[in-house]
């Protein structure tokens, strides 16, 4: 994780820097007023209430992610379903079920850097969240035919989203191709073989391991009450047992030395161009200034690749740029849909056009101060439900340390100059460092089913 | 460890029990207490909301929130590509789509960018039944907003190059339709079911007809569906009553009060007349996504509550629905089913949608269909429709959290014509409906034995699978 001492200190220069800017009526940040309580066993609890808004959010972020996994790739995700199949005392489904019996909504999801349980639920069902969320921890109840089915379903899940979707073998094929050796190369629904494979014990050892308190951060915004909430927490998930601290992968990426290429085939009509290029991880003093040049190449139908690929040039559906942060390390990318009449080498020169023009020239003033205005009015979105709030509040805190106020992360964006986005695109998107994929339809004579079935004489199934 | 601290919890429920009365400090835990009965009550801040209609017959709907510095303006017109002919299905997709490159004084560009500059979003959106002009910013910006709004719903320009540009991105886009599974099973569902009615293609319509629309045709749409009468405004978060209706009256009170247009005919009561099967062949696919469907209810049936109510139970309420329990829960069949009325201003289809692997698709088409017999059957047990009400006043009450999605709940409303107090007294309402009106919605409604059956995925699976529930019928995407 990046210090939080640093990035403190880079704020305030830039807050000090920014106060010759043009004075704007503070905003009323209601994280500002998030409490914060550490039970003995070292559970974060974090309180933040709104009486005015009809819900409460809860939500439990767990530092667990895929990058975690030792052996089996997609545990943490299949883990994460397990969570809901069931106590000691209580059926498989009965979470969900009793929140959702309850006018409740629940779900949960999983990344490359921890795993998310949430609930948005009326105030007098929050009770029931957190007895039903301490009861599955020290409760829960996994066995071979829960898993088994489950499995199923993750399986499902695997084809619905990646395997029959174009966007997604594009999203796995870039992963793999852009991390050499951090486990950010793994895609976070894991590979199908090693969904088929996992065993119950992997599953016990897994929530062993990681789903200690120590390694939990609750928040809860919206209509409850504080104390009564506190108590609850502390009573309910206050006897878990802390587990030493467990430290995370090791691997940090090499340098990368020349360009990388990949070709994936896939039955469309409307290829894909993907290029991506390492950028700092979550928390870097450049992120600021990455963001700006996300905004400049696709915020809105006045953004360069919007105006360049899809108007003028008339060549693809859809294009954008981003810069995607994760706790280890970053991607910036740009995503084209290409016309099914368009071309894709045209695609890409266009796009590379707009990638040295970022490091050639510096953005106008206007066009620097458009994107700065539509981060601005962006963050100010985050807070208008109590489950944004939460989200908000939790994430920095798993990420960071502690929770970045919006006037900070306000006063950044302001400071961000046209030099620093020339030079953050000069460092990160070198054209020695870009990573391409391009997802087409497979060349006459070639069948995608040929190219899928095992080997002549290779054995398919092996033993568990 | 956890078990460590599980036995230490049963000693101190031990030395509790020990002591005379002390098991009333140990209260049982929450789940085994019945769900509280559903509360009932206004949901719309009436002290923060101000309604008025302008002379011209334009209606104008406030909702004060000074939580945030943001603004919300926007118009919604109360008819939308049900009124266009079926040899020009999209025109109102497309008119939608060149209202925001260039109205006024400002081509596509300069559109653009006052919008951007402000930091602001433009959506201009069509759906079957109303078309929705919106920005939002910030509060500072108030008079540019209102500007840019009147311009784009008043003043579109409709260039005969952005025309062209916009028909041939439509189009680009209907084609690339073919890569994405879910839009050829809403596509080819569509089609199935109200071939010939202008339900049968998707609002966005097909690359032929599209290829027929130019800027006079559009330009003529505009005028129809843009007259005062035929809209409602509405203005949502940090501003004043009394600027917003300035604002309103300055840009709007003089635009045409006009008549609305005649709604479209409606489509056959029932669909389809009986059993049909069309497999949609993408012989690369691992699933099979299906969808089993027929003719629906309108937005305005009287039994609208009732059956939300009964596709609730079905398939609609999550984890808690009969068709989840099954097929994910049970078996591990699919990542999700779900079922839902589309409610328009005629009935729309009821749909049950789920995806499974290519194998099972038969297994699992007999599923639904056995669900759906079986509520028809058996109606609702106790706890179920006790559930279902508790779950649907929930998400209603939960999907209302912030001021913009609750002015969006009741211009809704008055698309449709229903009562101003519908949200008010929905939750009375779901309370209402007994477990007779909700078994008898399902006998109505449901019609398993003549669903259409279409399913996205390899004919060569698939065929065997699924002829046997009636004529079978492959198509190319």
């Amino acid at each position: 994780m990046p210090t939080s001492a640093g990035r403190a200190l880079a704020a305030f220069l830039l807050l000090a820097a920014c106060a010759a800017l043009p004075v704007r009526a503070a905003v009323d940040d209601p994280a500002l007023r998030t409490r914060v309580t550490t039970l003995d066993n070292g559970l974060t609890l974090l309180t933040l209430p709104d009486p005015t808004t009809p819900a409460v959010a809860f939500q439990m972020w767990v530092r667990v992610g895929s990058r975690d996994e030792a052996r089996y790739t997609g545990l943490a995700h299949l883990f994460e379903h397990m969570m809901f199949r069931g106590t000691k005392r209580l059926p498989p489904e009965s979470h969900e079920r009793l929140i959702e019996s309850r006018g409740g909504r629940v779900n949960a999801y999983t990344t490359h850097d921890y795993t998310v349980y949430h609930a948005d639920v009326a105030p007098d069902a929050l009770p029931l969240v957190i007895e039903l969320e301490a009861e599955r921890l020290a409760h829960l109840a996994i066995d071979e035919a829960t898993l088994a089915s489950e499995r199923q379903v993750v399986l499902e899940e695997r084809r619905l989203r990646t395997e029959d979707q174009p966007t997604g073998r594009v999203f796995e094929a870039l992963l793999s191709l852009t991390f050499m050796a951090h486990p950010y190369r793994v895609p976070v629904i894991g590979w199908r073989s090693d969904i088929e494979r996992v065993s119950v014990e992997e599953c016990r050892r897994f929530f062993a391991t990681y789903y200690a308190p120590n390694n939990i951060v609750i928040a809860i915004t919206g209509a409850f009450d504080e104390e009564d909430a506190i108590a609850r927490v502390r009573r309910a998930l206050g006897r878990l047992e802390r587990v030493e601290p467990i430290p995370r992968n090791p691997t940090r990426e090499p340098p990368q030395r020349g360009e990388r290429r990949a070709t994936v085939y896939f039955d469309v009509r409307s290829p894909i161009l993907a290029m991506t290029w390492h950028a700092p991880p979550s928390g870097h003093p450049d992120g600021e200034a990455l963001d700006v040049a996300s905004l400049v190449l696709s915020g809105g139908r006045s953004s360069r690749l919007y105006r360049e690929l899809v108007y003028e040039a008339q060549q693809a559906l859809a294009a954008e740029g981003g810069y995607w942060e994760l706790a280890d390390a970053g991607v910036f990318y740009a995503y084209a849909m290409v016309r099914p009449d368009g071309d894709v080498d045209r695609v890409e020169r266009l796009f590379q056009r707009e990638i040295d023009r970022l490091r050639e020239v510096p953005v106008p003033e206007a066009e620097l101060a458009k994107a700065k205005r539509q981060i601005e009015v962006g963050l100010l979105r985050g807070t208008a439900t109590a489950h944004a709030l939460a989200a908000r509040i939790a994430r920095d805190w798993v990420t960071f340390g502690r929770i970045r106020p919006i006037e900070e992360r306000l006063a950044a964006y302001r400071a961000v100059t046209a030099a620093d986005v020339q030079r953050v695109a000069r460092q990160y998107l070198r054209d020695e460092k870009r990573n391409v994929i391009r997802l087409v339809a497979p060349p006459p004579g070639v069948s995608l089913e040929e190219l899928d079935a095992p080997a002549a004489g290779a054995p398919r199934a092996e033993p568990r | 460890m956890r078990v460590e601290a599980a036995a230490r919890l049963q000693l101190v429920a031990l030395a509790c029990a020990l002591l005379a009365g002390c098991a009333l400090l140990r209260p049982a835990p929450a789940w085994e207490r019945p769900p509280p009965p559903v509360a009932e009550g206004p949901v719309v801040p009436q002290e923060r909301l101000h309604r008025t209609t302008l002379a011209n017959g334009l209606e104008l709907l406030v909702l004060e929130d000074h939580a945030l510095p943001r603004l919300e303006v926007g118009l919604l017109l109360r008819r939308g590509a049900e009124i266009e002919p079926l040899e020009q299905a999209g025109a109102v997709a497309l008119m939608a789509d060149v209202m925001e490159r260039g109205a006024g004084e400002r081509d596509a560009l300069a559109l653009a960018r006052a919008v951007e500059e402000i930091g602001a979003d433009l959506a201009v959106g069509a759906d079957m039944d109303s078309v929705s002009v919106e920005l939002s910013g910030l509060s500072g910006d108030a008079g540019l907003l209102f500007d840019l709004l009147a311009d784009v719903a008043l003043r579109p320009r409709f260039d005969a190059r952005e025309v062209a540009r916009a028909r041939a991105e439509t189009q680009a886009a209907l084609l690339r339709e073919k890569d994405d599974p879910g839009a050829l099973l809403s596509r080819h569902l569509a089609a199935t079911l109200y071939e010939g009615h202008r339900y049968g293609l998707p609002v966005d319509g097909s690359p032929d007809t599209v290829a027929r629309l130019d800027a006079a045709t559009l330009r003529a749409l505009h005028e129809r569906l843009f007259v005062a009468r035929n809209a409602i405004a509405y203005v949502v978060g940090d501003i004043d009553v009394q600027d917003a209706v300035a604002h309103v009256q300055a840009r709007f009170g003089g635009w045409a009060a006009g008549e609305p247009p005649e709604p479209g005919p409606p489509p056959p009561a029932q669909t389809p007349p009986a059993r049909r099967v069309v497999v949609v062949d993408r012989p690369d696919m691992g699933q099979a996504r299906l969808a089993l469907a027929h003719e629906g209810i309108a937005r305005t049936d009287e039994r609208r509550v009732a059956a939300g109510l009964m596709n609730t139970i079905l398939g609609g309420g999550g984890f808690l629905s009969r068709l989840m329990s099954r097929v994910r829960a049970d078996e591990g069949l699919a990542y999700g089913v779900g079922s839902g009325f589309a409610m328009r201003r005629h009935p729309g289809p009821f749909v049950i949608s789920t995806s499974t692997r290519a194998p099972e698709a038969g297994r699992v088409v007999d599923i639904l269909l056995e669900e759906a017999e079986r509520l028809r059957r058996e109606g609702p047990g106790q706890d179920e429709l006790r559930n279902a009400r508790s779950l649907s006043a929930g998400r209603f009450v939960l999907g209302l959290e912030t001021s913009a999605a609750i002015a969006g709940a009741l211009v809704e409303l008055d698309v449709y014509g229903l009562p101003r107090d519908a949200l008010d007294t929905y939750r009375t309402r779901l309370n209402d409906v007994e477990p007779e009106e909700v078994l008898e919605a399902a006998r109505t409604l449901l019609h398993p034995e003549r669903m259409a059956i279409v399913a996205v995925g390899s004919a060569e699976v698939l065929r065997p699978q699924l002829e046997r529930f009636g004529p079978l019928e492959v198509v190319k995407p």
